[in-house]
């Protein structure tokens, strides 16, 4: 790491460690009730009592294992319909439309449909997770698939590839680095709707807890839920750019 | 009978022999006819380069040897039989290197790319890659990514790749077109020492007339609008060539007016 880049790293710890220290002034002078702000030294608590009973933790996999199985399931289904309609053009004029209209269909709107036709259970939530999660997937697979370089398709019958081997060789690898923004992107989404799924359904979960806490008016534990769910968000993206540099270490060696 | 009489005989025995014909073929795309009536023979073995003015159709004349097209009408062969598909015994040297190799594999994944198609066993293709990678004067790149690489140095390694083929044809569209004269004039040499030991039979397309005396047994120049050919000539210059006495000799001289004259006919 080199000079600056330990700068912005300070940086950017002193500006997390004033907020939380703003944070706990702002309790401390009751500028706004405890009943609904703990402090941040009340909100550890209650994260390392809630681990310590054993509580907390068995929400957070329960988050984990929605959205983890809602955001596999939308992977690979949007990455198999999204070779599917980039790879031909006759499909893209297709379903192109049709796309274009289901996409900006805010996934709100089909819990109800999906509560009605599944009932408040796992498989509705993965539903819901799956369908919200799966257009930034599938869409950036279509576009990934259909910007392969031709030149490539070219040199791909020259040496008479087959099918599967070009699609393996030639069309994922080059569609790779939107595909894994798309599901960079689908990440924030599957955390957010197995939150809004575990509160709608009562499933175990973080979503859940936050919901029980905030009807209690325990702050403390409504805080600590919260505090987890971010740093869900953060580790997973995290991961998630680790594995992207990994995989696309290429377009880095370029220069 | 000495070894050079030998090979001579072996030469003009081939030479009465076709690898690839055009008969005939006409191609239209989009209404427009764009090549009309092409009649070509290239022997086995035979140095054919193409010549003629931009957009006459050399690059299209290429595709259809390889089987990337197929003609409207008439025929085109690979040893007596239709080209259908490309096959892997005909390798196609492309002048966008940058976009014909996979920017995603290092030096030594694009050619194992043509090893894994032609299924050579992997425990045999590391050596195999290191043989190329030195053939085509790359040794010890195998590791880098193609974006790391030079121009002529990428160009380098799509040859390669295509000798990981084990053509018996190679088909050259403008493949130094884009590099500075001193890289050209090098590359110009080694594809000629790559393909004389193997007794390979190129198809190479130039917007270059020096390259293609310097480098054919025979040049063709095109006629645009529809494009037919509009000279066929023979170039009786001493092998193995030389960049400098093979330019200053007086038949190349004659040839490159004969060319330079027909170009400039054409281009209006
Ligand atoms: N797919 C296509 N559809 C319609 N017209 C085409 C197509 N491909 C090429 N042409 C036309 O055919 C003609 C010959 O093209 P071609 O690329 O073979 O020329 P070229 O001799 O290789 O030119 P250059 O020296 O610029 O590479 C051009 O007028 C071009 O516009
Ligand atoms: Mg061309």
């Amino acid at each position: 790491m080199n000079r600056t880049a330990i700068l912005w790293r300070v940086a950017s710890v002193l500006v997390a460690a004033s907020f939380i220290a703003a944070w706990q002034l702002v309790a401390d002078l009751r500028l706004v009730s405890p009943v609904f702000l703990p402090g941040p030294d009340r909100a550890w608590a209650a994260l390392v009592r809630g681990f310590s009973s054993g509580d907390l933790a068995g929400k957070l996999i329960g988050t984990l294992e929605h959205m983890a199985y809602g955001w596999l399931a939308a992977s690979i289904a949007g990455i198999a319909l999204g070779a599917l309609i980039g790879s031909s053009r006759t499909m893209r004029a297709y379903v192109a439309p049709s796309l274009e209209f289901l996409r900006p269909l805010p996934v709100s709107a089909i819990i109800p449909v999906a509560i009605a036709m599944l009932g408040l259970t796992q498989g509705m939530a993965l539903f819901v997770i799956a369908f919200g999660a799966i257009w930034p997937i599938m869409l950036a697979t279509v576009h990934g698939f259909a910007a392969v370089e031709p030149r490539l398709y070219e040199v791909a019958r020259s040496l008479q590839m087959s099918r599967a081997a070009i699609i393996g060789k030639i069309a994922l690898p080059s569609a790779l680095p939107d595909i894994l923004a798309g599901m960079r992107l689908s990440l924030t989404v599957a955390l957010i709707l197995s939150v809004v799924c575990e509160i709608l359904a009562g499933l175990d979960g973080l979503g859940h807890w936050v919901l029980l806490s905030a009807r209690a008016f325990r702050s403390a534990d409504l805080f600590a839920g919260v505090i987890l769910l971010g740093a869900t968000g953060y580790v997973t993206s995290i991961a998630m750019s680790l594995v992207e540099q990994r995989l696309l270490a290429w377009q880095t060696a370029a220069r | 009978m000495s070894v050079v009489a030998k090979l001579d005989e072996a030469r003009a025995a081939r030479r009465q022999k076709t690898l690839i014909a055009f008969n005939a073929a006409t191609l239209r795309l989009g209404g427009k006819t764009i090549i009309e009536n092409l009649d070509l023979q290239v022997r086995p073995g035979e140095f054919l380069c193409i010549v003629g003015a931009s957009g006459c159709g050399k690059t299209t004349a290429l595709r259809l040897a390889a089987g990337l097209y197929r003609p409207t009408s008439g025929a085109v062969t690979f040893d007596g039989e239709e080209i259908t598909e490309p096959r892997r015994e005909v390798a196609i040297v492309f002048q966008d290197y940058g976009k014909a190799l996979l920017p995603w594999r290092t030096a030594a994944g694009n050619i194992s790319l043509a090893l894994e198609a032609s299924r050579v066993p992997a425990r045999e293709r590391g050596a195999r890659i290191e043989a190329l990678l030195r053939k085509v004067g790359l040794p010890g790149h195998a590791d880098k990514y193609p974006t790391e690489m030079s121009g002529g140095m990428q160009q380098r390694l799509q040859i390669a790749r295509c000798l990981a083929q084990e053509p018996t044809t190679l088909l050259m569209d403008e493949p130094f077109g884009a590099l500075d004269a001193m890289t050209r004039q090098g590359l110009q040499d080694e594809v000629l020492s790559l393909t004389e030991a193997s007794q390979t039979t190129v198809i190479f397309v130039t917007h270059d007339l020096d390259e293609a005396i310097y480098l054919g047994d025979r040049v063709i120049g095109l006629l645009p609008h529809p494009g037919r050919i509009g000279i066929e000539l023979d170039v009786d210059l001493p092998r193995p060539r030389d960049q400098l006495a093979t330019r200053e000799h007086p038949e190349f001289l004659r040839l490159r007016r004969q060319l330079f004259d027909f170009i400039k006919a054409t281009e209006h």
